[in-house]
C-alpha cells in the first residue's frame, strides 16, 4: 500500500481486530517500560514479537524494519552511554575516553526497550490496513474527520514527494547550480517549495467542495462498506490485556518505591 | 468553544491532510539543495497561521502519528506534544500579527526553534538514553557529551544549535507563501489579525 | 425539475453579482450545456445548484432556486449532498483519499449517508458497471491515469443516486485520451436518460453531439438559451467570445466563397457537417 508498512496477507495476525492488536502494542509499550534488564527485554522480544510475525507471515519484513530502525539507536547509544557513563570495567580507549562495560550495558538496555516499543508499533502497521485501525477506532468514539485526515495525509504525500521530485528535476534541467554557498542555497529553497506548497493550499478549496458533495459533513451515523470481524474472545482479550498493562505498572511502582 | 469549533470545518479539515502530506513531502527538497534542515512542520505552521491554535495543534499532533505510520520515522510519535505546541504557537503568533512582517516572521521561528529545542531534549534525554536514533544530531550530541555536559543539557544544546534556523528557515517560507496566497483564500481561514478581508456590504445594482 | 426565478448572487465582498437575475426552467431528464467566456458565473450557477453558493462560499443572493422540491439556498449542504451531485475539474482533488481502492472510495458517499451495507454494495457493483470500472475496482485511486480518476469521481457522485448531476469542465484538465473516457461516460447517461445533467463544456463539437439543450452566460446573465443545434450554430457564439464548433467553421469558411447557398443552415455536428457538404 502507498504510503504505509502494511503487507497484505490472510493470517490470524492479519485478522484479528485492529483495537486487539492495538492492545498488544501497548502491553508491548508497558513491558518495554517496566521489564528491568536487557535479558527480560530481549527475551520478550524473542518469544513474544518475533513468533507473532512469524505468525503473521511477516518474520522478514518485521526484523528487516526493525533492524532499520533500531541500528542507529544501537550505535548512537552505544557510543554515548558507553564512554559517558562512569564505570568499573574499561572495555575501550580512545582520545582520553573510555568506553566502559557499565555503560555498553546500559546503552544496550535502552537500545532493548526502544526495539521492544518500536517492534510493537511495527508489527502492528505491518499487519493492519490504516483504514481498518481507523474504523475501529471511529467505532470506538474518535471522530471521523480525524480518521479523514491520517488516511488521507497518509495516501497523498507520496504524491507530493512526486511533485517535488518534478520540480527539482526541472530546476536542475535549467541549471540549478547546488554547489553554491549557503545563503544562496537558502535563497533557493523559496522558489523550489512555494509552488508546491502555494498550489496545494489552493486546491483545499476544491477538496473540501468535493468532500461536501460526497456528504462529509452530513449530520448523524456513517456506515461503512468494510467489515470488522470481531470476536467476544477478542473482546474479552482486550480486557484481559488492559488489566496485565495495569497490573504491569503497579508492579513496577511498587518496586521502584520498596527500593 | 466557538472559535474551537469554526477551526473544525470541512474547510480546515481538508487543509490539515494536505498540510501534513506537506510536511512529510517537501522534506526531500532541503536535502537534495544539500542544506542540514529538516523543514518537516511548514505544514503545521501554516495551518496554525490560516486556521488557528488548535488546528494548528492537532495537525502538528496528527502529522508525528502519521510519521509513525509510514514507518519512515516510527520513534516520531514521540514527539507529538512538542510538534503539538508548535502548531498552536503558530496560531498565536498569527492571532499577535507577527506574520506581516518577515523579520517578526523569523523572529516567530526563532522562538519556536528555541521552545521546540527545550521541550524536545528531555524526550530524546529521559525516553531514549540521550539520543533521537538520528546519525546526525546524535553526532553532536557525542561532541557535547565529550565536552562533559550531561545528557539532558548536551540535547538541549544540540536542537538550539539546529531547531532555531530551521524554523526560522519554516516561518520564512510560511510569509512567503501567504504574500502570494489570494487574499479570498486567506479571508476564509482568517485567523490573521487585520488581514481577514472585512465583508463589505454589498450595493444592489 | 430545476426552477430559477430573479437569482443573483454576490461573493462575499463583490459589489458585482456573479449570478446576475437568473431565470432558468430545466425538465427532469433534460442534458443541458452551459457555455460562456471565462468569468461569465458558469460554475458559480454549478454552486448555485449544489448550494455551495452560499453554503460553502457564503455571500449573499436573492430569488428563488429550487431542485425538485428542495429550496437549495435555504438547505444545508449534508441535505443537499447525494440529492444534487457536482463533479469539478482537477481529478486528483476529488479522490477522498480516506479509502484505498477505487470500490471503496466510490462507497465513501454512500457510507457518509449511513446507508446499510448491503444497499453500499448493491449500488457500487451498478455504478461500477455503469461507469466500466469493475476491471480498476481493486485499485488504489491513487494509481490511476486522469482521465480514469475522472470516472472514479463521476462514478462516486453518481452512486449517491442524485437527482441531478452537475458537471463543471470535467475535461478540461485531462489528456485526449482521458476526454475521451469521460464524454463516453456522459454520452451513455445522456442516452440512458433519468438523470437531470448540466454540464460546463469548452469542447462544443461534445455538446452537440449529445446536449438536449444549450445556454450561453455572460457578465452573469443567461443571453441565449435554446436546442442544442440552434445555439451553437448561432453567430453570437463567436462574439461572445465562445467559438464554434470545428463543423460549424469549416462550413462557414466554405460558405463565405459562396460555394454553398447562404439560406443552407451550418451544421454543428459530424453528420450534418456530411450533409452540408453534400
Ligand atoms: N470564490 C470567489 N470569490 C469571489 N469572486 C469570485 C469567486 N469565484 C468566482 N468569482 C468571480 O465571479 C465571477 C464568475 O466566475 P465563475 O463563475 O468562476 O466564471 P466561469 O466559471 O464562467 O469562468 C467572476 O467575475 C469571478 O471573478
Ligand atoms: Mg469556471
Amino acid at each position: 500500500m502507498h504510503g504505509t508498512l502494511f503487507v497484505s496477507g490472510n493470517s490470524g495476525l492479519h485478522r484479528l481486530h485492529p483495537l486487539t492488536k492495538l492492545a498488544l502494542t501497548f502491553l508491548f509499550l508497558v513491558f518495554a517500560a517496566t521489564l528491568p534488564n536487557l535479558l527480560w527485554l530481549l527475551a520478550a522480544f524473542v518469544i513474544l514479537l518475533v513468533p507473532m510475525s512469524a505468525w503473521g507471515g511477516l518474520l522478514r519484513p518485521f526484523l528487516r524494519s526493525c533492524l532499520v530502525v533500531i541500528t542507529p539507536f544501537v550505535i548512537s547509544l552505544s557510543i554515548i552511554q558507553g564512554f559517558f557513563t562512569p564505570g568499573e570495567t574499561p572495555l575501550f580507549h580512545l582520545a582520553g575516553f573510555v568506553l566502559t562495560g557499565e555503560g555498553l550495558l546500559a546503552g544496550l538496555t535502552v537500545a532493548s526497550r526502544i526495539l521492544m516499543a518500536l517492534g510493537g508499533a511495527l508489527l502492528l502497521m505491518l499487519s493492519t490496513r490504516p483504514d481498518m485501525l481507523m474504523l475501529a477506532l471511529t467505532r470506538s468514539g474518535l471522530p471521523g474527520s480525524l480518521a479523514y485526515v491520517v488516511l488521507t495525509s497518509i495516501q497523498i504525500f507520496p504524491r507530493f514527494q512526486e511533485r517535488a521530485q518534478v520540480i527539482l528535476e526541472a530546476q536542475q534541467a535549467r541549471g540549478l547550480e547546488i554547489k553554491v554557498n549557503i545563503f544562496k542555497r537558502l535563497r533557493l529553497l523559496v522558489p523550489l517549495m512555494g509552488p508546491l506548497v502555494l498550489s496545494s493550499i489552493v486546491d483545499v478549496e476544491e477538496r473540501a467542495m468535493a468532500l461536501e458533495a460526497r456528504a462529509f459533513s452530513r449530520p448523524g451515523r456513517k456506515t461503512s462498506l468494510l467489515a470488522l470481524a470481531d470476536s467476544p474472545g477478542q473482546h474479552l482479550a482486550r480486557w484481559g490485556l488492559l488489566l496485565l498493562m495495569l497490573a504491569l505498572i503497579g508492579w513496577s511502582i511498587w518496586r521502584a518505591i520498596s527500593s | 468553544m466557538n472559535g474551537f469549533r469554526k477551526e473544525f470545518s470541512t474547510f480546515s479539515i481538508a487543509l490539515m491532510a494536505v498540510a501534513i502530506a506537506i510536511n512529510i513531502g517537501a522534506g526531500q527538497i532541503p536535502r537534495a539543495v544539500g542544506l542540514p534542515l529538516y523543514l518537516d512542520s511548514i505544514g503545521t505552521v501554516l495551518v496554525g497561521v490560516l486556521v488557528g491554535p488548535w488546528a494548528g495543534a492537532l495537525t502538528g499532533f496528527l502529522a508525528n502519528v502519521v510519521w509513525t505510520f509510514t514507518g519512515l520515522f516510527p520513534q516520531a510519535i514521540a514527539w507529538a506534544g512538542v510538534a503539538a505546541i508548535i502548531g498552536a504557537l503558530a496560531g498565536v503568533f498569527a492571532q499577535s500579527g507577527w506574520l506581516k512582517e518577515w523579520w517578526r516572521a523569523a523572529l516567530a521561528g526563532l522562538i519556536t526553534g528555541v521552545v521546540a529545542a527545550i521541550l524536545s531534549a528531555p524526550i530524546a534525554a529521559y525516553v531514549f538514553g540521550g539520543v533521537t536514533g538520528n546519525a546526525g544530531t546524535d553526532a553532536i550530541v557525542a561532541a557535547w557529551r565529550a565536552a562533559g555536559f550531561d545528557a539532558l543539557f548536551s540535547n538541549v544544546a544540540q536542537g538550539t544549535m539546529s531547531d532555531p534556523l530551521d524554523k526560522i528557515v519554516t516561518y520564512l517560507i510560511v510569509w512567503a507563501v501567504l504574500l502570494a496566497l489570494p487574499q479570498r483564500l486567506k479571508a476564509r481561514f482568517g485567523n490573521q489579525s487585520g488581514q481577514a478581508a472585512k465583508t463589505r456590504a454589498r450595493k444592489r445594482r | 425539475m430545476i426552477r430559477i426565478k430573479d437569482f443573483c448572487y454576490w461573493y462575499p465582498g463583490q459589489d458585482q453579482p456573479a449570478l446576475d437575475g437568473i431565470d432558468l426552467e430545466i425538465p427532469e431528464g433534460q442534458f443541458c450545456g452551459v457555455v460562456g467566456p471565462n468569468g461569465a458565473g458558469k460554475s458559480t450557477l454549478c454552486y448555485a445548484l449544489s448550494g455551495f453558493a452560499p453554503h460553502f462560499f457564503h455571500g449573499t443572493w436573492e430569488g428563488e432556486l429550487q431542485v425538485g422540491k428542495r429550496d437549495v439556498p435555504r438547505s444545508t449542504l449534508g441535505e443537499l449532498a447525494g440529492e444534487i451531485g457536482l463533479v469539478f475539474q482537477n481529478s486528483f482533488n476529488q479522490i477522498s483519499g480516506a479509502r484505498f481502492t477505487v470500490r471503496e472510495e466510490i462507497a465513501f458517499g454512500l457510507e457518509n449517508l449511513g446507508l446499510k451495507r448491503k444497499e453500499i454494495e448493491r449500488r457500487v457493483e451498478e455504478t461500477l458497471a455503469l461507469i466500466d470500472l469493475e476491471a480498476l475496482a481493486e485499485r488504489s485511486p491513487f494509481a490511476l491515469s486522469g482521465g480514469q480518476q475522472q470516472r472514479v469521481a463521476i462514478a462516486s457522485i453518481l452512486a449517491m443516486q442524485p437527482k441531478l448531476l452537475v458537471l463543471d469542465e470535467p475535461t478540461s484538465q485531462l489528456d485526449p485520451r482521458g476526454t475521451q473516457e469521460v464524454f463516453k461516460i456522459l454520452d451513455k447517461l445522456a442516452g440512458r436518460g433519468g438523470t437531470t445533467v448540466v454540464l460546463v463544456e469548452h469542447k462544443l463539437e461534445w455538446l452537440a453531439a449529445f446536449a438536449d439543450r444549450v445556454i450561453t452566460f455572460s457578465q452573469g446573465r443567461i443571453v441565449l438559451d435554446g436546442s442544442a443545434k440552434k445555439i451553437l450554430a448561432d453567430e453570437k457564439l463567436l462574439k461572445l467570445g465562445v467559438g464554434q464548433t470545428q463543423f460549424t467553421q469549416a462550413a462557414a469558411a466554405v460558405q463565405k466563397k459562396k460555394f454553398i447557398p447562404r439560406s443552407r443552415p451550418l451544421p454543428v455536428t459530424l453528420k450534418q457537417a456530411q450533409k452540408f457538404f453534400e
